[in-house]
């Protein structure tokens, strides 16, 4: 029987229509190369090339495109920006956006985050805030990294950034709200994206 | 701020890029031996061609930007079969509660090809009606013949768990396609 389902099933993929496998190959390379940026520096801590712990330089790595001026923490956030909640617009947008997730650098000291959680608390353009720790970060990288076991376990939880997850009162108020926050020491990076009401807040998974 | 030794720019360049050519190759061969696999396991999984090819892309390209770490790796086909059903499950799931649902599409979108239109259709129509992860061990036992330890390993799945789900996975398809089906 198993033999019989197995012609079945090659009978099924007759209409295959073909692509050259080369082809195939450089368009993964050109697409694996833009992941492989995006990770490079977590990449970097798994080889045991750099240290990254608190500090925010980055650091050429002998096999990637050197970019000393791409500071640490905000490539491991990048890492997670394919994460946008379901229900959210997939990509960030640079204006206009509902929900905001506000990263701060991993060299934040308390006095910083203190300094930041006060500003969004305070801010009456920002309706409800939700606070997500490095342990929450983690996990969801681990999680978006399941299929890479070896690069999750490489990985220190000291280096992912916490986060305040915001959800704005009106979407016109975005820019205001970020220049404002993106002025602010210690926050590394501000990602927005349209959610309906029932997305998470941030709009990140 | 963690201090780094900066090496000579012209040697790390060499350096980089021969590296980057010897991975490029290897990489173009792993694509050459196991691409076309691949991508008829993800079009039995989603049943679009052009779906199908873009899958196969994204898991690639996965496992390119971390080829330096697997490209020892003895079970290297396992793994991209891994790597490949966690791609269709997240597209799955992004893109369930959006208009299009894998089940109520038309029977028979795309007869008329060589071989046997009629058939093809119906398996892969039949296919679409099963629960994904059913899908996925249907698709890895029995289009790629893995056993089924390899497949539980695969799908992160108990070896019984496999057991169980194809065997209900047959059940489904030999109701839907017909007692005479399977039954040779």
């Amino acid at each position: 029987m198993n033999r019989d389902l197995r012609d079945r099933f090659d009978g099924a993929v007759g209409g295959d229509p073909g692509v050259p496998p080369g082809e195939l190959a450089m368009a993964a390379i050109a697409e694996g190369s833009r992941i492989r940026r995006r990770t490079r520096i977590a990449a970097g801590v798994a080889t045991g090339l750099v240290l990254v712990a608190g500090g925010a330089a980055g650091a050429a790595l002998p096999w990637g495109a050197p970019d000393p001026a791409a500071p640490a923490p905000e490539t491991i956030a990048a890492a997670m920006l394919p994460v946008s909640a379901p229900t959210c617009s997939e990509r960030p947008v640079d204006e206009n956006a509902t929900d905001l997730a506000v990263f701060l650098a991993t060299g934040a000291t308390d006095g910083q985050r203190a300094e930041v959680e006060a500003a969004v608390h305070d801010d009456a353009r920002v309706d409800v805030v939700v606070f997500e720790s490095r342990d929450s970060a983690y996990e969801r990288f681990a999680d978006l990294w399941a299929d890479s076991p070896d690069f999750v376990a490489a990985l220190d939880v000291r280096e992912f950034p916490e986060s305040f997850r915001l959800r704005l009162v009106s979407p016109e108020q975005d820019a205001a709200v970020r220049g404002r926050l993106a002025a602010l020491p210690g926050v590394s990076q501000i990602i927005g994206h349209t959610c309906p009401k029932s997305a998470p807040v941030g709009g990140l998974r | 701020m963690t201090d780094t030794v900066t090496p000579a720019p012209a040697f790390w360049t060499r350096t980089r890029r021969r590296a980057k050519e010897a991975r490029d190759e290897e990489f173009t061969a792993f694509v050459e031996a196991s691409g076309t696999r691949l991508r008829r396991s993800a079009y039995l999984m989603c049943r679009d061609w052009h779906l199908a090819q873009d899958l196969t892309q994204h898991t690639l390209a996965k496992m390119y930007a971390v080829w330096d770490r697997i490209r020892t790796n003895a079970s290297l086909e396992a793994y991209s079969r891994r790597v490949l059903m966690n791609v269709v499950f997240d597209q799955q799931r992004r893109r369930s509660g959006s208009e299009i649902v894998l089940a109520d599409l038309p029977d028979r979108p795309d007869a008329g090809a060589s071989g046997a239109p009629e058939l093809r259709v119906t398996l892969v129509d039949a296919l679409a009606r099963l629960e994904v992860r059913d899908r996925a061990v249907l698709v890895l036992r029995h289009a790629e013949d893995h056993s089924v330890e390899t497949v539980a390993t695969i799908l992160g799945l108990s070896v019984s768990a496999v057991k169980m789900r194809n065997a209900r996975a047959l059940d489904r398809l030999r109701s839907v396609l017909g007692e005479d089906f399977l039954d040779h």
